[in-house]
């Protein structure tokens, strides 16, 4: 670690000025030390030279005492403050940079170690922040003045320290370029660690069931102890520095007082000032020492923050990819138009993974008034062609609404109106249910600035949510990721706020993945049924789903194979759809 | 699980702590000799003594110059190394406790909650030798110490070392209290809190994206992050206030030496001029008053200790937080298992002395009657490892005796009990297994393993009036005390397939998790005759296993998901496995079995997911295999394929019970079961 980050401190600006008052409070603080060693030596030797009037002077120091323990309070509250508001400001961007990254960027990490970098991880800059940081200021203005006092009194003594003090840097420099690289071998595994334990207590049920549970112990404990073997060999060595440290600057204690002794008994020097020099050659130690004792910690805070930069540098990079795929956000449709016009246009879509296409050159046309369901065995992309309508990942080809509404447009041809898919004409119910800390009912309203309990029930009632269970009831509090509701619950809790949201914005297009898979066939029934009424109030639905009983009730089936090719098949049974019949071609 | 004995987990045994504390004290005892020495050879330098009388203060400056540093070091070393052993067995002793409950006694744990209780808290008690005991210690003794020393040269001074060094204790602790007590109440809930909201805000972004709520979001995380902020800032001005009162006291500690000391001095001199003396050299303690150096002694000596004294109010704070993250893990394991928990037999003494290697953990301590299937050599070893060839022959078991704690071999050189699973399970395993491996020889060894371990046979299982419920914990779906499962009579003989049907909440997850014991019930379960309730629950699950909903899939390669099914498997065994549940070439695609699946199987679908789950199925090779909703996420054209592919690589012997709610081809089944919902 350099001595200071400077993206520490250009992200966290707001914090600068706390540091600059610091700096006014550790200036005083070094007049004071100056005065209690002064007149603590004075008060001495005055009355060793049997001068025993030493009122003033007692005065004097206990003033000296009482605004030195203040400007202490004053500090302590100025560099936690300092700390906090940069830590805050720092966490806030990474919280805002994450929608910039994206859903797609966040499936290759681990949601866990997102989380912990965020809270524990940002802690870890407390350190950096309220303690090395004015620690390091105060080195910089009082060391110097500190020193220029001992010059100005015993200059044998100021010479002493003089060469003592760079021994600490250097030290510190020659002990920290061995350790760094044992410091990131250490953050890692302290991560791997962090997620390993999470595992191993996640899994438990299927340990259980295959009788590995018990071996976990020995598991956790050859983990744990991997990573103090690990971990001690870093600090071996990097208590090494605080060891040249303690060194370096008792050694000059000892060496201060031999030589004033020394220099006392041949009468080349007044005890006066021998007694001075003493108390003041530790002081002068005093912050470089802190600054070497919160070293490695602040390192460590801030190698722990390293993952917060690579997030905050590739949401500046990815800014563009992210705008591209939304920038049709702004240019929804009026919501209440006659939506029975509308088609939803997907023209040659790709989406590439790395070097990987999940998706490659798909066209479909998915028309309002009529249930469409895309099929296709697993590991298709059909869930990347989801992610595409709602502008997740980044993809070549269109993905446009066609016909915006007008009545008197029926006949115009495809293309005439055509404008991109923005999400605001979307609503969405991903395979994951993505359910909250929060009732049902504020989970079915998410994003809805006035909640409206009718249209809530409503929708519970469609998404099939609204048997006499009270785990549906829109009042009942979930815990986090919706913990407390059964899979097939929590993924009609999810359709229903799909579809409050289509409700109540209006938006043209539904696209379900896989709403049914936790579902029996009852609720799956009336899952359909439901979803039949959005369509023919004249909705785009489009349900990704490999049941029969969604392929049955299509009127509409779109076939994606492997990521080679996509065809569509009308299902015979389907006389009178009016996009049915036109085959797309591809390739 | 108190309080108290997480505590007394955190703080690592006496025999580890120690060395550090006493290397600790030492260190201590030196920075404060150092100042001591040099304050003493200064004055007495002032006389002009010759410089043989200062030689031993000379030494004294430098040793302990040189001790400070090198016990200083050594202690941080020490210390650091016993805190983090300790940390190991409190780990373990955390999951050990969880073993029991999961899963259904952990459901209503939320995740956010579990993630910051497990991982912030137990690292948060590492402190409590780090950062309370030892600086307590320390302080105190040289504390003591130092008070003595400066009473015996002038007890006035003495005393009022000891009330400033009290005070500063008292007040420091004290005033502590009294500021950031609230704030570190409410800092650790208010964490959780954060750290629950940003894991929901991370897992939720692409709903959060879609549904155009992010900003609200972010508002609410700013919110909760304020609220945390305050607490913060209260808890540092907490600190700030002691430091200061820390440094105050130490002050006036030197102002009193200074008070009491310069008259005791001017007392010296008086006496000693009375006297016509003149003093000799050495710390000369007259009776009423002092030496110079001695004065020097007294005044410089509470600066070095209130430095030392300065972690005492730090460590009162690092208790507080300490004891409440202490408190926090003990409500996240509860003392006692609800009731629809079966208890497991205590195994912890009992894995110390089991090699690694065997994966039956729980030896009972007599031969329990289970009626052992001696299979029909014939299907076992004829079967082909291709599924087209294979029989379906359902219900042909022959039972033969009970069984004794040896495995017995059929005449193809099959090893019956493969394993120790469902028959003499005191001492069965993977070291049986391999042992059997070795008899067999090679013949054996070029078999797939596949063929080798098909020759099990299940034991019959019969429900009588069978009922059970949920815990109250895990109220999602029922309301506590509503039985979910009620009055089931069943009889599934061996070899049987059994569809389980029925609506949602209607009971088939129970019904499954009872099998396996993961709940309670109530009425008759009996597997081969035998009660399951007088059997440990680890064995009912070593002769019963269960392929759940929603698979867990390891943070690891696709190697070490399989593995722990069954340890000896080769890499060939594992492909073959792949290759039986269709998922070889994807595997292939990934790079093979060393392929990562992400967190969560986050890099696999849910299809593949219930594929890797079925492979490890085969491999762990259950003589009762359950399905919880094996199809859930398979493409339609395949389901079919899928079942037709699993029942058969069940073989015949085993009984395999199917949950679905999708229709199996009546071919495939030997028997239904329709639960119709309980309760409301």
């Amino acid at each position: 670690m350099k001595p200071v980050d400077p993206r520490l401190l250009r992200y966290a600006g707001a914090a600068r000025a706390f540091f600059g008052f610091g700096a006014v409070l550790g200036l005083a603080q070094t007049a004071c030390i100056v005065a209690f060693a002064w007149l603590v030596s004075s008060s001495v030797v005055d009355a060793l030279h049997g001068a025993t009037p030493f009122g003033w002077r007692l005065v004097a120091l206990v003033a000296v005492v009482l605004l030195r323990s203040v400007l202490v309070w004053m500090m302590e509250w100025n560099s936690a403050r300092g700390a906090t508001i940069a830590k805050s400001q720092l966490r806030q961007q990474v919280l805002r940079a994450l929608p910039r990254l994206g859903p797609s960027w966040l499936s290759t990490r681990s949601s866990a170690a997102v989380t912990t970098t965020l809270t524990t991880g940002l802690d870890a800059l407390d350190v950096y922040f309220a303690r090395y940081l004015p620690q390091l200021i105060l080195t910089a203005l009082a060391t110097p003045i500190l020193v220029a006092v001992l010059f100005l009194f015993d200059f044998a003594s100021g010479i002493t320290v003089l060469l003592t003090l760079p021994l600490i840097p250097v030290f510190m420099i020659l002990i920290g370029w061995a350790t760094q690289t044992a410091q990131k071998e250490q953050w890692l595994k302290l991560g791997r660690l962090s997620s390993g334990f999470l595992d191993v207590v996640e899994g438990l049920s299927t340990l259980k069931v295959f009788g590995r549970a018990d071996r976990q112990v020995t598991r956790i404990r050859s983990v744990t102890e991997e990573y103090r073997a690990s971990t001690m060999k870093v600090l071996r060595l990097s208590f090494l520095s605080g060891f040249a440290l303690e060194l370096a600057a008792s050694l000059s204690v000892a060496l201060v007082a031999v030589s004033v002794g020394l220099r006392l008994v041949s009468g080349d020097l007044g005890l006066g000032v021998g007694l001075f020099v003493l108390l003041l050659a530790p002081e002068a130690f005093l912050p470089l020492r802190q600054v070497g004792a919160q070293f490695h910690a602040a390192a460590d805070g801030v190698e722990a923050t390293e993952e917060v930069f690579a997030m905050l540098a590739g949401a500046g990079a990815g800014v563009a990819v992210a705008e591209g795929a939304r920038d049709a956000d702004g240019t929804a449709g009026s919501p209440t138009g006659s939506r029975a016009d509308g088609r939803l246009v997907v023209n040659d879509l790709t989406v590439m993974y790395a070097d990987t296409a999940a998706v490659r050159r798909f066209s479909a046309e998915f028309a309002a008034g009529q249930l469409s369901v895309i099929v296709g065995p697993s590991g298709a992309g059909k869930s990347s062609i989801v992610a595409a309508m709602l502008g997740f990942v980044p993809f070549g080809g269109s993905i446009e609404l066609v016909g915006s509404g007008d009545s008197s447009e029926r006949k115009a041809s495809m293309g005439l109106t055509a404008r991109p898919l923005g999400r605001a004409d979307v609503a969405w119910a991903g395979q994951v249910p993505g359910l909250m800390a929060a009732t049902v009912g504020e989970n079915v309203t998410l994003g809805s600035e006035h909640p409206s309990p009718a249209l809530v029930t409503r929708a519970l009632a469609l998404a099939a949510a609204d048997a006499p269970d009270p785990a549906l009831a829109p009042s009942n509090r979930l815990g986090v990721n919706g913990a407390g509701l059964s899979g097939g619950q929590a993924q009609r809790v999810a359709v229903a706020r799909a579809i409050y949201r289509a409700l109540e914005r209006g938006c043209r297009v539904l696209v379900l993945d896989e709403p049914s898979s936790a579902l029996d066939r009852e609720t799956e029934a009336r899952l359909i049924a439901g979803l039949g009424q959005l369509v023919a109030d004249g909705m785009v639905v489009v349900v990704v789903s490999h049941r029969e009983a969604f392929r049955a009730a299509a009127a509409h089936v779109v076939r994606v194979g492997a990521p080679i090719a996509a065809r569509t098949v009308t299902p015979a049974a389907a006389p009178g759809t009016p996009t049915g019949t036109r085959r797309i071609a591809v390739r | 699980m108190r309080t108290a004995d997480v505590l007394r987990l955190a703080q690592p045994r006496w025999r580890l702590f120690a060395p550090g504390l006493i290397v600790g004290v030492l260190g201590t005892v030196s920075a404060v000799a150092l100042l001591a020495t040099s304050a003493y050879l200064i004055t007495r330098a002032a006389d002009q003594p010759p410089i043989l009388y200062l030689s031993i203060a000379i030494v004294g400056v430098r040793a302990f110059a040189l001790g400070r540093a090198t016990f200083r070091y050594l202690d941080r070393l020490l210390s650091h190394s016993a805190a983090f052993r300790g940390l190991a067995e409190l780990r373990v002793g955390i999951f050990r406790r969880l073993i029991p409950l999961a899963p259904d006694g952990l459901a209503q744990t939320r995740r956010g909650d579990l993630l910051s209780r497990l991982v912030g808290d137990v690292d948060e008690l590492q402190n409590l030798p780090l950062r309370v005991v030892q600086p307590l210690v320390t302080a105190v003794v040289v504390a003591v110490a130092s008070v003595i020393v400066v009473w015996i040269i002038l007890p006035s001074a003495g005393i009022a070392l000891a009330v400033a060094l009290a005070l500063a204790m008292l007040l420091g602790t004290l005033v502590n209290l009294r500021l950031s007590a609230r704030a570190d109440r409410d800092l650790a809930p208010q964490r959780a809190d954060f750290a629950d909201q940003t894991l929901d805000f991370v897992v939720g972004l692409d709903v959060l994206t879609a549904f155009d709520a992010l900003d609200a979001r972010l508002a609410d995380l700013a919110r909760t992050e304020s609220r945390l902020t305050r607490s913060t800032l209260a808890r540092a001005a907490g600190a700030g206030a002691t430091a200061a009162a820390v440094s105050l006291l130490s002050g006036l500690a030197t102002a009193a030496a200074l008070w009491f000391g310069i008259p005791a001095f001017a007392a010296g001199v008086a006496a000693a001029s009375a006297a016509g003396a003149r003093a000799t050299a050495g710390t000369g303690v007259l009776s009423i008053g002092i030496s110079g150096p001695a004065l020097a002694v007294i005044v410089l000596v509470p600066m070095a200790v209130f430095e030392i004294f300065g972690a005492v109010p730090l460590a009162a704070g690092a208790w507080r937080q300490v004891r409440a993250s202490a408190t926090r893990v003990a409500s996240a394991v509860p003392d006692t298992l609800p009731p629809e928990i079966p208890a497991e037999p205590r195994v912890d003494t009992l894995i110390a002395s089991v090699p690694a290697s065997i994966h039956v953990p729980v030896p009972i301590p007599a031969p329990i009657p289970v009626p052992v299937p001696i299979p029909d050599p014939v299907p076992a070893s004829a079967a082909a490892p291709t599924s087209a060839a294979r029989h379906h022959e359902i219900g042909s078991a022959k039972f033969v005796g009970t069984a004794g704690p040896h495995p017995q071999t059929s005449p193809s050189g099959i090893d019956v009990g493969l394993g120790g699973v469902g028959v003499g399970v005191g001492r069965g395993g993977a070291a049986e297994f391999a042992e059997a491996e070795a008899r067999t020889g090679a013949r054996a060894r070029d078999e797939p393993l596949l063929q080798r371990v098909e020759a099990r046979r299940a034991p019959a299982i019969e429900l009588r009036g069978l009922g059970a419920s949920w815990p109250a914990r895990a109220t999602g779906q029922l309301r506590p005390g509503q039985p979910a499962l009620r009055g089931l009579e069943l009889s599934i003989p061996s070899g049987a397939r059994l569809l389980v049907e029925g609506p949602s909440g209607s009971g088939k997850t129970t019904l499954a998790h009872v099998l396996v014991r993961f709940l309670e019930y109530s009425g008759s379960f009996t597997i081969g005759g035998v009660e399951a309730r007088t059997l440990a629950p680890a064995q009912v699950r070593s002769m019963i296993g269960l392929c759940e909903q929603n698979p867990y899939i390891f943070d690891a390669n696709l190697r070490q998901n399989l593995l722990f099914a069954r340890e000896t498997a080769s890499d060939d065994d594992l492909l073959a496995v792949l290759d039986r549940v269709a998922l070889l070439d994807w595997a292939l695609e990934r790079g093979g079995l060393d392929a990562r699946l992400g967190e969560r199987g986050s890099l696999v679908s849910g299809g593949q997911a219930q594929r890797i789950a079925l492979a490890r199925m085969l491999l762990a090779d259950f003589p009762v295999v359950i399905f919880d909703e094996p199809t859930a996420n398979v493409d339609p054209d395949r389901v079919e394929r899928l079942l037709v592919d699993l029942l058969e690589a069940a073989g015949p012997e085993r009984t395999v019970i199917l949950i679905s709610h999708t229709d199996v081809p009546a071919a495939l089944v030997t028997q239904r079961l329709r639960l119709g919902t309980v309760g409301w």
